[in-house]
């Protein structure tokens, strides 16, 4: 209600006296005297500020409030006020701890500078290896798009005291209510957090674990268990096999986690030893690319090549069908008998009877190359059990669901079954490192930590134990799955405590824990021995040739070299990887055999910007339809097959730029990697690749990349300079002489200091990628996304070139033929249709003559003395003219800015992202150009270290993030001055070769001829 | 330098009954009268196009010269194909200007001011490219010898385009210099006829106070000869130069020894083709029809196949080294069966159109004495050099030494921007030009008059003063 009151001052307000109304009206009671002021010009000019001063102080206030407010963006940094013993600022610390994420197991060294993990490398002591994605799951770390940050409810946030109280209140009511609660966990291949789990289901009857991998073994894993009676895998020592037969099995790619070092090491041509490799496969695989012998089948004669190889090689006779193949079948059953005990056949089918067949063939022959003992852990999922789950949950006779570092709704083929499954359980739980699909389905989502972050044990191999330690202290609210368990389970011990006693009790044998947190592992003699158990082949080839459906379209699902199961689909390092094969990135596709392609008329065309385009299919399997799957055409796919990489088409949760490709898990029924009876047709619209090499073959120019027989490597008779390393000959003084003696220049005076080299070995390079992604980390390489990388863009400083044959062989053989002109260019500029494949890596040739230093107008790239072609960024004015004149086409200009740039959303546009970044490699401005370093901080705080040390670089001591990375040891590095390095004996073996010779550059990047045992020598 | 008589079979090279003073009036009448309807809508075109062409310029300078269509593989191609277009064009200028001035031809007079023009103007657009393709033109002057203290950075005296740098900035001095001397009467000319005193100002200013004694006259005749000889080596000197940015370079294609005398012939084979173009234009604009006469066009197109059959020969000789060698690094380079048939076919064949077919229209004399002809082929050709431009940069880096490097160009607006751009400040300072500058040597032009115009023949054939 308005107050009508009136209030009033003054009696004289009251009664309204004229005197007030006056006032009122003059604010100033008393006069201002101005005029006595102002009007005192004597004291005005007797004052010391002047008017002319007055307006000196305006001006200059006002420029320096300006100024003041153009100050540049602050950044704070926090300097340490007291030095962390551990830390020197400026020098990196490494540990040694294991990666695990239930797909990628490795042993590895983690830099960290300043506290923040900044690279993963393998623990060579601990015999580990990284594969791209162990490179890259340190960017994953800092992935705060992707990662679950705090615990939540629903959509709530909650915090974790409030998430255990609940959570452990329904426990206990489920318990007695003897409702199921099934925990689903990845492979975890940890012996204490399985124990910690023991102590949770032991705390809770009602509990049952089950292991499931997104993309499993379950089917050699069941046949393992069925043959030898222990479910786990076996491990392959490649390097102990003569002959090795895959079938389908991409071993050097992620079969059972992969096995290039043991096979790399098992085919030194200079050892003599080189194993004679024959893979049988649909999809054009890495392992098939380095294959000696690869053999096209579709799946469905694939498995009727391995019963007729089983009939050849064992002599039974086993119900089984003609596949096209069987002469090679008979070829390699012979050579597998030869070779006995060092013969071994693996197959990739993912079905229990599938692999009993190769099981029982390897045992027949008595291999060796299986090391049924020291199994493997890498896979542990059980399909099987899974599948059950998820009939439980949906029939309703799950009481409550835990899930750990699996994401079930993007990766079972039946999620749909799943989800209906969670509305019937009354308590579901999700803990997790990502903020994934299945996190958001769930009650509960609880964060963990990422790898880098937490403590735990893995153990791969039976035997061989890594430890895991934190790097950086968690960056979110998260806790570890084994704490959060052990608290569920009523006990107040952390997880460290028991990690540590289960160590010292179980493993270490009173061995020091702090030597083997030093170490990153412990190696035990693995104790269980098993045995063969006797199984009917017969009914198992039966039902094999049952559960086989040939069909005119049979798929191969596979995972990718980049992203694999799709773990790290959020990682823009691994999406920017290329295929080995295709050179696509930022994208999966059907591949389709070149003739199906013409039958369907599905093509490549190449843009007039350089890029490819593709058509769409649209696909069936079993009832289940996935449109609009863009198409590539892959020489060298089976006919009547198609492939297709699972872990693409991941969205909940991703940044919108990586939502990219079709996920494929809905074609991955029953965990079958194999299914047949599918159904294409073309869609229309014309989808965009972004392909980092368009050109498929060599166009006969083989010099470049030198392929020799073993037989003729080994032939001691035979002058490689006039066989199979013939470098370019020219007629200098009516002599022949070889073209890269003939210089118009003075060479540098290499007699002091280092003198850098790096030799590659092309035997050896699987094309596996890693080397790319640890580049990518170690010299703050940016991502340029998939537009960029579409017009021939991508920033990498490593690339690793792909060449088909073509379907003559060579130059010569094609002009012998009769061939000339456009005829012969297109002969040899279009792959075959079953190519073999060769890799390159590239980089920055550092060649000595380099032609890119002549051609820089203000001398911005020039010669080191230790070899290296220089880059200095600062000095760069953009012309190009150095990357126009590289014939390697090696240097990368920055066309935009890549930092702290919105239109290239990556980790360097973000805080967290930006802490992978190395401190001591610059981020590259817009606008200069960029190429391989040689990695000139690593040989420098090397020299460093020595001088400060007092003594010699040591032989062999020199290393290259690529070199560190390289698990099958195809690129050494090292100091030629220096005639103990490795390095100095390769560059002058028998085998090196640079590439162009005869242009004259004089590179300090040596090639060794790839050799290929094609006659199995 | 002017002699009295001339043979009278020659064909006169001033047209109609002239006097001195008509020539005065002819000269001076663009430049006093006010521009016609044409000239506005010539120049606001060339206007729009300009700035357009400088809105691209300036995003591409914010953004990154991402913006282009150029990818790792292929760092240059319309940025240095339009370089070196236009400095081609700008050769005919001092080709026309110094040369001939030694060689005593004295129908240069009629066209050798618009011709420098040309040359001036076109290496303006010639030069910006250089600037404008680089990452960080801001650090532009680095380039540039300049004693500093950014530690002991100096530039690199190895590379061609430091030699660029040198060989384009003395040749743009030099041609500006030159053109100015002769400007020096005709602007005096231009001075004692104005009338409005600002004009007269400019004009007074312009002249460097030209007083038309006989001193004057001598030492304008001392410069002149002695302006030709340094520019002369000129000539053969930038185009040389710009060629070895490809010559000494390793790309196959790029690296081969013709490049610089093929170059040369190419540039005033292109330069004349542009004098063609233009003046085929200016002399309907301004009148001009008795001083640029079919005799002019007929030399100007004999300079033009002579040039062209030495690129003819110059193609002919890089196809067949081409195959010769064998080698399969040669099978893609501009001039080869890869090019011919590959991606880039329609580049190829549009040079060996515009470049080689047409042109040989000339050794028609009804053709090679025809305005309409000549405009049209000397259209041909300038399209055709840009193809040979074009083909010799992007065809080339497009199949470089390694196979998994092959990638293709396409360019983007803004490339098509920055290049139309360019012709639009080309032409808005040519028709600027053509309003304020005395578009003919009239000083000279008078000089023959007498010798050589039509009027004064034909009164000596009906005297029989010969």
């Amino acid at each position: 209600m308005a107050s009508s009151k009136k209030y009033w001052q003054s009696v004289e307000e009251l009664k309204g006296s004229s005197i007030v109304e006056t006032l009122s009206k003059n604010e100033f009671v008393e006069e201002i005297p101005t005029d006595e002021f102002l009007g005192d010009k004597e004291t005005l000019e007797s004052s010391a500020t002047s008017r002319r001063d007055f307006l000196k102080y305006v001006g200059f206030s006002t420029a320096a409030a300006s100024l003041a407010a153009c100050e540049g963006p602050v950044r704070k940094s926090i300097p340490y006020i007291i030095k962390p013993n551990d830390i020197t600022v400026g020098v990196a610390d490494w540990y040694a701890t294991s990666m695990a994420d239930g797909f990628d197991f490795a042993n590895v060294l983690v830099k960290t500078r300043e506290g923040r993990p900044i690279l993963i490398m393998p623990n060579k002591e601990a015999n580990g290896s990284t594969n791209a994605r162990t490179q890259a799951a340190v960017l994953s770390l800092y992935d705060e798009q992707l990662r679950l940050k705090a615990p939540r409810k629903g959509t709530e946030a909650i915090s974790w005291s409030t998430a255990n109280t609940e959570i452990v209140a329904q426990l206990q009511a489920l318990k007695e209510s003897k409702e199921t609660v099934v925990l689903i966990t990845g492979t975890l291949a940890s012996p204490s957090t399985e124990k910690v789990i023991a102590d949770f289901t032991a705390a809770y009857p009602n509990i049952k674990h089950v292991a499931y991998d997104a993309v499993s073994a379950s089917g050699a894993l069941d046949a393992f268990e069925a043959f030898y009676g222990k479910r786990a895998l076996p491990n392959y020592q490649f390097d102990k096999a003569a002959v090795i037969a895959s079938i389908g099995a991409d071993f050097l790619g992620d079969w059972q986690g992969g096995f290039e070092k043991s096979y790399s090491a098992g085919r030194k041509s200079e050892n003599g030893n080189m194993s004679y490799h024959v893979q049988f496969e649909s999809n054009y695989s890495i392992t098939g690319a380095n294959a000696d012998k690869r053999v096209v089948l579709k799946p469905s004669d694939q498995v009727f090549a391995l019963l007729n190889l089983y009939n050849a090689v064992t002599g039974a006779n086993v119900p089984s069908k003609a596949t096209p193949a069987d002469a090679t079948v008979k070829e390699v059953a012979a050579a597998l008998v030869k070779a006995g005990s060092k013969g071994v056949v693996v197959t990739g089918l993912n079905d229990k009877n599938a692999q009993l067949i190769a099981l029982a063939i390897n045992d027949a022959l008595q291999s060796i190359v299986l090391d049924t003992t020291a199994t493997s852990n890498v896979r542990q999922g059980d399909d099987t059990a899974m599948a059950q789950v998820v009939a439980d949950m949906k029939a309703g006779k799950v009481g409550g669901v835990i899930t750990y570092n699996v994401d079930p709704l993007y990766t079972l083929a039946n999620a749909a079954d799943f989800v209906a499954g969670l509305e019937k359980v009354s308590l579901s739980v999700a803990l997790s490192l990502q903020n994934d699909a299945t996190a958001n389905a769930t009650t509960y989502a609880l964060p963990t930590p990422h790898f880098l972050e937490s403590w735990g044990d893995v153990q791969a191999i039976e035997g061989q134990f890594g430890l895991m330690q934190p790097t950086i202290k968690p960056l979110f609210d998260t806790r570890q799955f084994q704490d959060v368990l052990l608290q569920w389970s009523g006990s107040t011990a952390t997880y460290y405590d028991v990690l540590k006693e289960f160590w010292n009790t179980t493993v270490l044998a009173g061995k020091s824990w702090n030597q083997a947190l030093h170490d990153g592992f412990f190696t035990k003699k693995a104790t269980a021995t098993v045995r063969a158990k006797s199984v009917n082949m017969t009914s198992i080839a039966a039902a094999l040739m049952s559960a086989t459906k040939p069909s005119e379209f049979e798929l191969d699902l596979f995972t990718s070299t980049a992203l694999g199961d799709g773990k790290q689909a959020n990682n823009p390092w691994l999406q920017e990887l290329p295929d080995p094969l295709t050179r696509a990135a930022w994208d999966n596709y059907l591949t389709v055999s070149m003739a199906d392609a013409n039958a369907f008329g599905f093509d490549n065309p190449v843009q007039d910007n350089g890029a490819i385009n593709g058509n769409y299919a649209n696909v069936t399997v079993n009832g289940v339809t996935l449109k609009n799957i863009p198409v590539m055409v892959q020489p060298g796919q089976a006919k009547g097959s198609v492939g297709l990489a699972l872990g693409y088409g991941r969205t909940h949760g991703l940044k919108e730029t990586m939502q990219v490709g079709v996920n494929a898990y809905p074609f991955l029924i029953g965990g079958k990697n194999i299914q047949y009876g599918v159904t294409i047709e073309k869609a229309a619209g014309s989808h965009k690749f972004a392909c980092t090499q368009v050109q498929k073959t060599i166009a006969g120019r083989h010099e470049i990349l030198k392929v020799a027989s073993l037989k003729d490597v080994l032939d001691t008779k035979l002058d490689p300079k006039h066989s199979w390393n013939k470098p370019t000959y020219v007629t200098y003084d009516h002599q022949e002489v070889e073209a890269s003696t003939i210089d118009l220049w003075d060479d540098h005076n290499r007699e002091v200091g280092h003198h850098f080299n790096l030799s590659i070995d092309l035997t050896s390079c699987t094309g596996c990628g890693a080397c790319v992604v640890a580049c990518h980390a170690e010299n703050n390489v940016p991502v340029v996304g998939k537009h960029e990388v579409r017009v021939g863009r991508d920033m990498h400083w490593l690339r690793i070139d792909r060449y088909y044959s073509s379907e003559v062989a060579t130059r010569e053989e094609a002009v012998a033929s009769g061939l000339s002109g456009g005829d012969l260019y297109e002969v040899l500029e279009n792959a075959a249709e079953n190519p073999t494949v060769a890799f390159q890596p590239m980089m920055c040739q550092h060649c000595n003559h380099a032609p890119c230093e002549t051609v820089c107008p203000v001398a911005a790239t020039s010669h080191g003395r230790q070899g290296q072609n220089q880059m200095a960024y600062n000095r760069c004015v953009g012309t190009r003219y150095c990357a126009n004149n590289c014939p390697y086409r090696v240097r990368r200009f920055n066309w935009f800015n890549y930092a702290n740039n919105n239109e290239f959303d990556f980790n360097m546009n973000n805080d967290y992202g930006k802490m992978v970044l190395n401190p001591d490699v610059v981020v590259r401005s817009r606008g200069v150009m960029e190429k391989c370093s040689m990695c000139i901080q690593m040989t420098q705080a090397t020299i460093l270290t020595a001088k400060k040390e007092g003594r010699k670089v040591a032989a062999n001591e020199f290393e290259t993030a690529c070199t560190q990375a390289c698990a099958t040891g195809a690129m050494v590095f090292g100091d030629i001055n220096n005639p103990e390095d490795d390095v100095a004996k390769l560059k002058e073996d028998k085998k090196a070769f640079h590439v162009l010779d005869a242009v004259g550059t004089k590179p300090n990047v040596v090639y060794q001829v790839k050799v290929v045992n094609t006659n199995n020598a | 330098m002017s002699s009295h008589y001339e043979a009278p079979i020659r064909e006169p090279l001033v047209l109609g009954t002239k006097s001195y003073h008509d020539i005065t009036e002819d000269i001076a009448r663009p430049i006093e009268g006010s521009a016609n309807r044409n000239w506005y809508i010539a120049f606001y075109i060339s206007l729009a196009a300009m700035l357009w062409g400088f809105g691209c310029i300036f995003y591409t300078v914010g953004t990154g010269i991402g913006v282009w269509g150029l990818n790792k593989n292929i760092g240059w191609a319309w940025d240095i194909t339009n370089f070196v277009w236009w400095v081609g064009i700008g050769h005919a200028g001092t080709l026309i200007s110094a040369v001939l001035l030694l060689f005593r031809q004295k129908w240069r007079m009629a066209i050798n001011r618009s011709a420098e023009a040309m040359t001036i103007f076109a290496v303006f657009q010639a030069g910006l490219f250089p600037i404008i393709h680089m990452g960080r033109p801001w650090n532009g002057y680095w380039v540039l010898p300049i004693p500093n203290q950014f530690g002991s950075l100096w530039v690199n005296f190895n590379s061609p385009l430091l030699w660029d740098v040198f060989a384009i900035s003395t040749y743009l001095s030099v041609s500006l210099v030159f053109w100015w001397t002769g400007l020096l009467p005709d602007f005096a000319m231009i001075r004692d006829r104005a009338v409005k005193p600002f004009q007269k100002k400019i004009y007074s200013l312009l002249s460097f106070g030209w007083s038309g004694r006989a001193k004057d006259w001598q030492r304008f005749e001392e410069v002149s000869l002695v302006l030709a000889g340094l520019a002369t080596p000129l000539v053969l000197s930038v185009h040389t130069i710009v060629s070895m940015d490809f010559a000494t370079s390793i790309n196959p294609g790029w690296h081969s020894t013709i490049f610089p005398p093929y170059f040369v012939a190419g540039a005033i084979f292109s330069g004349f083709a542009m004098v063609q173009t233009l003046l085929g234009i200016m002399r309907k604009v301004t009148n001009m029809e008795d001083y640029i006469t079919r005799l002019h066009v007929e030399y100007m197109n004999i300079v033009i196949i002579l040039t062209g059959g030495i690129v003819a020969v110059a193609y002919a000789s890089e196809f067949f080294i081409a195959w010769y060698t064998g080698s399969p690094y040669e099978n893609y380079t501009y001039m080869s069966v890869g090019a011919a048939t590959g991606p880039y076919y329609w580049a190829f064949w549009s040079l060996i159109i515009f470049n080689i077919l047409i042109p040989q229209l000339l050794w028609f004399k009804k053709i090679r004495r025809s305005f309409i002809m000549s405009f049209i082929i000397s259209i041909a050709i300038n399209i055709g050099m840009w193809f040979e431009r074009f083909d010799i940069i992007a065809i080339v880096l497009s199949k470089g030494h390694l196979p998994s490097t092959w990638w293709r160009f396409e360019p983007t607006f803004v490339d098509v921007g920055i290049f139309i751009g360019t012709i639009g400040f080309f032409f808005v300072l040519f028709l600027l030009y053509a309003r304020t500058f005395p578009v003919i040597a009239q000083a000279e032009v008078k000089t023959i008059l007498k010798s050589s115009g039509a009027h004064y023949k034909k009164l000596r054939d009906e005297n029989n003063e010969h």
